[in-house]
């Protein structure tokens, strides 16, 4: 993706960086609009559009434009102190919003200006970042990518299909030996027996390979893609909608289990949103079966670690700085959710081996202090979770 | 200077310290009972065999071709705001049990409190604890709790026990009829506004307070001597020099976790101190803190009141007074007089006798002594002791006249725990309306006609005043878990008053406390924050009682003047740090404590002293008949001649597996003095019996080796030589040479520092860790077989001969040797060693060999050696007589600790999981580690401090520079295992 800019989009892009450095500029002690904006404001996409319609709160560009910056920062931070504080206009807002509380957000005075400079340039990450996104990811088309998306589910329907043959395998094999066995001895059709010894020992070899992997597949759900009580899509929301996994999956960020969100959750946008782009109303009827009866929905879990393990969300998303599908695939692309890892110990330790730890970024790892040197001085190029203790016993079982 | 360690009698008398007796006691029991475990199995046949072996191919077929059961993750509906799934909370609450007071933080996880922390914020309890405290927890999910309201024993509903109990107490209230309501010592301002409401609602009502462990003679010695009755606050911080005669300040008596913390502030050497009080303790049967004191002497105590009066005498002929001609004692007291005098105004004397007239002469031995506003504060009294036992003694016998007409009782158990619980039994018959408010099944509940079940404390709404201006709240944790009631809210209904007990509370502590507060202006905010601290404590004192009368202290001596000093033998009765006075009797956890003196759990014994156990023939173990009641003797060494003692709290009846029928119950023995319930009862005659009964102890399970495992010196000797008594470290350093690389670990390197002389043997730190990680409890068989699980012991040695030793303990858990013999000789590498300087352990891959408990020199790898947990897959192996593993018991387990299953070994890891919590929060908030954050569960509870934890590798961390102390050793240093865990030399204020 180099070079294949047509003109009117490099004049665009051009046109657009120098708007934006005009305004830096003009505002310096505001900063910029930086990625970071971009994800944080993925809370925000939940229940305002930018322009155009309101969805369950006010379209944004022209809302913010109505209020001084202190109070804005103010009210995204702690919306319902404001309107028990008394604030006219606080309670205005939420009394016209049909008395929804806007959740609170843990986030700092410099996040929340980043956030609003993000939304007043209408969504756009600044050119000095935005070129060093597009560098580092292929830009693809909107159409394209839902068509790519699709092949990736199917290629992935075909990859679990394909381990599932292992049975089929296993008793063809059976078959094939039972009957060189029986022309060995009885038929003697074939002359050479060394073809019958050779072809038996093959089938001993995939016999002993199917059995093995099998064996070691107990207790493993590798493709496990349970139907789940509400047809649930990622692909929707993760995908075509583009939520942030943290959004309803916030436990991930600061505890051991991400969380399957409650039903408040999802409460908070399908309030107004009935109708699904693929379901129509039968599937959104039933979590408001489930608020109305007041009984929570049992979903199957998927990802399940034996009990000897302790896995801990916040350490990998929040210390780590993984991304969700590093272990949980591409949900973005599901539209029912599959595991496409099979957590096995080797695929933890594989990863605890080449992955870095935030060495530099976390003031934590500077309480090791020689490896500290080594790493300043260019001895030590990475540093590895493994290098970290990753792969000591007592890090995930205790 | 010889120093003679032992364990216990037996291997004083065959000494094998050097050459190992298998048929010592332990290993005797060891070997009886792998034979009867092997003469229980039927031989193996081949034919078993072959059944063993088509099962197996079949299961493995039937595991393999399975599907994976569903699992289902089922969210909130709507999610509480602050609460996080997979993350604990914590919220501060107050355990006050009626006899022991202390201030918690509870731990809650995903709904469910798993953990009671010491709260720090608390300048009474100052975040420490004690075993029963810790153990709390686990009574909240007893199996014997009361699911519903009760009714002639059948389960019945609140809205029907309400109609009756009430129309009946306006009954009997309109003919004038007598109601009682008996309850413990009440803490509680607002549950006393809550009585006074009910006794206000129903004339004729009346409340009577029922101490089991009294303190009634202090009570009425302080009316007599101030005019009013109140027990002060003691400081043992500010005393330099303290006499206690037979009270178990550290263990038992009035308020140990307090008095445990300011007593150690005195007595610790760490951070430069030089100085450390001087602890003199009398006593006849040997205690916990008799065992901890610098000098112990022995005095039989039906001599301590002559005792106290010679003590008296001379501190009067010292400041000038006259004197009492009073009848001779073997013991000399002028010289302790003097030190006394020497130290006027510094000086403490405590008697933890019930006698109104001992605590008289105590009074005026304090008074000479300059202790009352100096060592003894009057105007901050301690109010968890509030009752006087002649009130108790009179209800009884109005009960017997018919004269009550309803008795309500409220978290008290006297058909169990009072002398005369056959009176208190058939008296009930006498009353017309009997109603129990107890939380749990027990003896008294079973006898009264509504049960009306409260809750436990930690699903309830509670304040307390513990000493003069300390409120402290107590908030639910839990949800009530049955259709339970608090008891106040029950006495509120009843009287008339719907208001729930969180608002009646909050309007007490609006009008008594908010209005003198300065800090708030909105009830709200001042509400809020004591709540979330858990303490409230004011500037409020009471007005200074202190005109001290002397007339009643001179009518005792006058009254020792004539007495005849009895030759007879006396038994003791002592409440012990694990079940205590047997409330918590049905508590596994407390039940499998060993005593910290005898080392004996699951059960109670008379202890006897080895010279008259020698003079009457009597054997350890064997059954003697003490005034109707046999039980085991334990021969004790240190024991006074002539005394005999044994544990209340023992032999319920009605309270559950496994409480039912463990050891005897001895209340029935007490009998009163001068109206008060004397916990000695003089001129008892033992009378040895054929048969013996066999006790659980765990200290002999291990051998001493003739090793130095124990250092100690005197405060002299450290003052001149620091390392006075550690001189074989610096040895064991010059001798640290090795052909292996050193052990190098960057970053964090985990260590633990012990102060063996802070360690008081409170057995808090064994209960908080079996509560941490999820010990298995094993029963007596299992122990006596010498399998008790308890990841950390506390080691008990004599010192000296058996008729007079000293006494030295010292917890040991894994050591984390950096070079771990267990490590290398494991054949499936399950335990290794981490970049942490952790001992590992991976359950997981263990396949039980034992070869790494063997090789352990220190012996704290427990091995499983049945399903003790119901971890393992097949039902029918589970080994569970204490019930641990029913549903209810098993909601106390902690979910971030492996469940061990059958055939693994376990030890201790340093609480892994808290070192991991603190070190993801670290990262998450982008920062370094702060030395002291990570606590494991065992200093955590400590009372005394003496344990210390943190990064080796940091040279400023409190642990580096304990190990950098030269009082520090290893155990075991000379076999060069490198071990993480350090010890401090013990020191004792004595001169050789």
């Amino acid at each position: 993706m180099s070079s294949k800019f047509t003109s009117t989009r490099h004049l665009k892009r051009v046109i657009s960086l120098f708007l934006f450095l005009g305004f830096l500029l003009i505002d310096f002690s505001s900063g910029a609009q930086t990625p970071e904006a971009e994800k944080n404001f993925q809370q925000c996409r939940a229940c305002h559009n930018l322009e155009g319609p309101k969805l369950i709160g006010p379209s944004l560009v022209e809302a913010i434009k109505t209020r001084e910056q202190d109070w804005l920062i103010r009210f995204i931070r702690n919306s319902q102190e404001m309107v028990a504080a008394g604030d006219p206009f606080a309670v205005e807002v939420f009394e016209e919003y049909g008395k929804i509380p806007m959740p609170s957000h843990n986030l700092s005075d410099d996040q929340i200006k980043d956030i609003l400079k993000y939304i007043e340039a209408g969504g756009k990450v600044d050119p000095q970042y935005a070129a060093q996104a597009a560098s580092e990811q292929p830009v693809k088309g909107e159409t394209a990518a839902v068509e790519q998306d699709t092949a990736d589910e199917q290629m992935l329907a075909l990859e679990s299909q394909a381990n599932r043959n292992n049975g089929t395998t296993f008793i063809i094999t059976l078959i094939v030996m039972l009957a060189l066995l029986t022309d060995l001895f009885f038929t003697k059709w074939l002359k050479w027996k060394y073809v019958h010894i050779t072809l038996l020992l093959v089938g001993l070899f995939v016999l002993g390979q199917v059995t093995y992997r099998e064996a070691a597949a107990i207790g493993r759900q590798q493709y496990y893609q349970p139907d789940q009580p509400i047809d649930f899509s990622h692909k929707v929301h993760a995908g075509q909608n583009e939520i942030d996994c943290q959004y309803c999956h916030s436990g991930a960020r600061n505890s051991k289990s991400a969380g399957i969100p409650p039903v408040n959750v999802c409460m908070n946008c399908h309030n107004l949103v009935k109708k699904g782009t693929l379901t129509g109303t039968a599937e959104i009827a039933k979590i408001q079966e489930a608020w109305d009866n007041g009984k929570p929905i049992e979903w199957i879990r998927i990802h399940n670690l034996p009990d000897h393990v302790y896995f801990n969300h916040a350490q990998h998303v929040n210390a780590g700085k993984l991304d969700c599908a590093e272990c949980h695939g591409d949900v973005k692309i599901m539209s029912q959710v599959m595991q496409v890892n099979d957590l096995s110990m080797k695929w933890c330790l594989d990863c605890h081996r080449k992955t870095e730890v935030q060495f530099a970024n976390n003031k934590f790892y500077e309480t090791y202090e020689k490896m500290h040197e080594q790493f300043v001085n260019g001895e030590v190029k990475k540093v590895t979770a493994d290098m970290m203790g990753g792969s000591d016993c007592m890090k995930c079982h205790y | 200077m010889e120093k003679k360690y032992f364990k216990s009698i037996e291997e004083l008398r065959v000494d094998t310290s050097r050459t190992i007796d298998i048929h010592a006691k332990g290993d005797k029991h060891f070997i009886l009972q792998a034979e009867k475990e092997s003469a229980a199995l039927p031989p193996t046949s081949r034919r078993d065999f072959l059944k063993a072996f088509g099962f197996t191919i079949a299961s493995a077929a039937v595991v393999s071709s399975c599907e994976q059961p569903v699992r289902k993750a089922i969210p909130f509906l709507i999610q509480p705001e602050g609460i996080v799934p997979g993350k604990a909370s914590y919220y501060a609450s107050t355990f006050f049990d009626g006899i022991d007071y202390c201030s918690v933080l509870v731990k809650v996880r995903d709904g469910r409190p798993i953990k009671i922390e010491g709260n720090n914020l608390s300048s009474v309890t100052k975040g420490g604890t004690n075993a029963r405290t810790q153990a709390s927890v686990l009574n909240l999910y007893d199996n014997i709790r009361y699911k519903n309201p009760l009714k002639e024993g059948a389960e019945s509903s609140w809205d029907l026990v309400d109609g009756e109990i009430v129309s009946k107490l306006r009954q009997i209230s309109s003919r004038n009829g007598k109601i009682v309501l008996l309850t413990p010592t009440i803490i509680s301002p607002s549950t006393k506004a809550a009585i006074a409401e009910f006794v206000a609602a129903f004339p004729g009502a009346e409340a009577v307070t029922y101490d089991v462990a009294s303190a009634s003679g202090m009570l009425q010695a302080n009316e007599l001597s101030f005019g009013k009755a109140f027990i002060p606050s003691y400081r043992f911080d500010k005393a330099d020099f303290i006499v206690s005669f037979d009270a178990d300040f550290l263990g038992s008596w009035l308020s140990p976790i307090e008095y445990t913390k300011l007593y150690m502030q005195n007595r610790r050497l760490t951070d430069g101190k030089k100085t450390m009080s001087r602890h003199i303790h009398y006593e006849g049967a040997m205690s916990l803190t008799g065992s901890n004191a610098d000098y112990r002497i022995q005095l039989r105590p039906s001599q301590q009141k002559l005792a106290l009066a010679h003590l008296l005498n001379e501190l009067k002929r010292l400041s000038g007074q006259p004197a009492t001609q009073l009848p001779a004692i073997s013991h000399d007291m002028s010289d302790l007089a003097s030190n006394l005098m020497k130290h006027r105004g510094k000086a403490l004397v405590v008697s933890g006798s019930n006698s109104k007239d001992e605590q008289l002469l105590v009074n005026e031995i304090n008074h000479l002594l300059d202790s009352y506003g100096n060592t003894i504060e009057t105007d901050v009294e301690l109010k968890t002791r509030q009752g006087i036992d002649s009130k108790m003694a009179t209800l009884v016998d109005e009960m017997n006249a018919g004269k009550v007409a309803a008795l309500l009782v409220m978290d008290v158990n006297p058909a169990y725990d009072y002398p005369k619980a056959n009176e208190f039994a058939e008296g009930l018959k006498k009353v017309e309306l009997s109603v129990s408010l107890n939380f749990a099944q027990d003896e008294t509940s079973a006898l009264t006609t509504y049960v009306c079940p409260d809750h436990h404390y930690l699903e309830a709404w509670n304040d307390a005043e513990v000493k003069t201006g300390y409120y402290s709240l107590s908030q639910p944790a839990i949800r009530p878990i049955f259709n339970t009631r608090s008891a106040q809210e029950s006495l509120l209904r009843w009287s008339g008053n719907t208001d729930d007990f969180r608002h009646y509370i909050q309007n007490w502590w609006e009008k008594n406390l908010f209005t003198a507060n300065d800090q708030h202006l909105l009830f709200t905010s001042f509400w809020n924050q004591k709540l979330h601290d858990g303490v409230y404590e004011s500037a409020k004192r009471e007005t200074d009682p202190y005109v001290y009368n002397p007339l009643p202290a001179e009518a005792v001596m006058q009254k020792a003047a004539a007495a005849t000093l009895p030759d007879s033998i006396d038994l003791v009765f002592y409440t012990n740090v694990s079940v205590g006075t047997g409330k918590h009797a049905n508590n596994p956890w407390l039940q499998e404590l060993p005593d910290p003196v005898t080392k004996v759990c699951w059960d109670n014994y008379l202890m006897i002293s080895p010279k008259l156990a020698g003079e009457m023939g009597i054997s350890d173990e064997q059954l003697v008949e003490v005034n109707g009641l046999s039980l085991p003797a334990l021969i004790q060494p240190g024991q006074e001649y002539k005394t005999l003692a044994v544990a209340l709290g023992y032999g319920r009846q009605n309270a559950g597996v496994p409480a039912n029928g463990v050891g005897q119950n001895a209340y029935a023995l007490l009998q009163a003095e001068d109206g008060n319930i004397s916990y000695v009862l003089s001129g008892v005659t033992p009378n040895p019996q054929s048969g013996t009964f066999a006790l659980a102890r765990t200290q002999t399970h291990h051998s001493l080796e003739g090793r130095e495992l124990l250092r100690e010196t005197t405060l002299e000797e450290y003052l001149e030589k620091p390392n006075a008594g550690n001189e074989a470290h610096e040895k064991a350093e010059h001798h640290m040479k090795t052909l292996y690389p050193p052990v190098e670990i960057d970053g964090l390197h985990w260590g633990m520092a012990i102060d063996l002389n802070a360690c008081t043997g409170c057995n808090a730190c064994v209960v908080a860790c079996s509560a941490e990680n999820n010990v298995p409890v094993v029963g007596k068989e299992q122990v006596m077989a010498a399998r008790e699980m308890h990841w950390i012991r506390i080691d008990r040695y004599y010192k000296g001969d058996e008729h007079d030793p000293e006494v030295i303990r010292q917890p040991v858990m894994c050591q984390h040797c950096d070079n771990a013999p267990c490590e290398n000789v494991c054949p499936v590498a399950a335990t290794t060693h981490s970049n942490e300087g952790l001992n590992q352990m991976a359950y997981n891959r263990c396949i039980g060999t034992r070869y790494c408990a063997n090789n352990c020199p220190y012996k704290v790898r427990r091995f499983n050696y049945l399903d003790y947990t119901g971890a393992d897959a097949f039902k029918g192996n589970r080994y569970d007589p204490t019930e641990m593993t029913t549903d209810l018991r098993r909601l106390v387990l902690n979910p971030d600790v492996t469940v061990r299953a059958k055939g693994v070994i376990e030890k201790c890891s340093f609480c892994v999981q808290r070192i991991q919590d603190k070190k993801l929060q670290a990262k998450n908030e982008n920062r370094q580690l702060r030395d002291g954050e990570i606590i494991p569960a065992c200093g955590q509870a400590c009372p005394a401090d003496a344990i210390v934890f943190g990064n080796l590798n940091d040279k400023n961390s409190k642990v580096s520079q304990y190990f950098a102390s030269e009082r520090n050793y290893h155990l075991l240093e000379e076999i060069h295992t490198l071990p993480s865990v350090g010890y401090l030399t013990k020191v004792k204020n004595r001169t050789v």
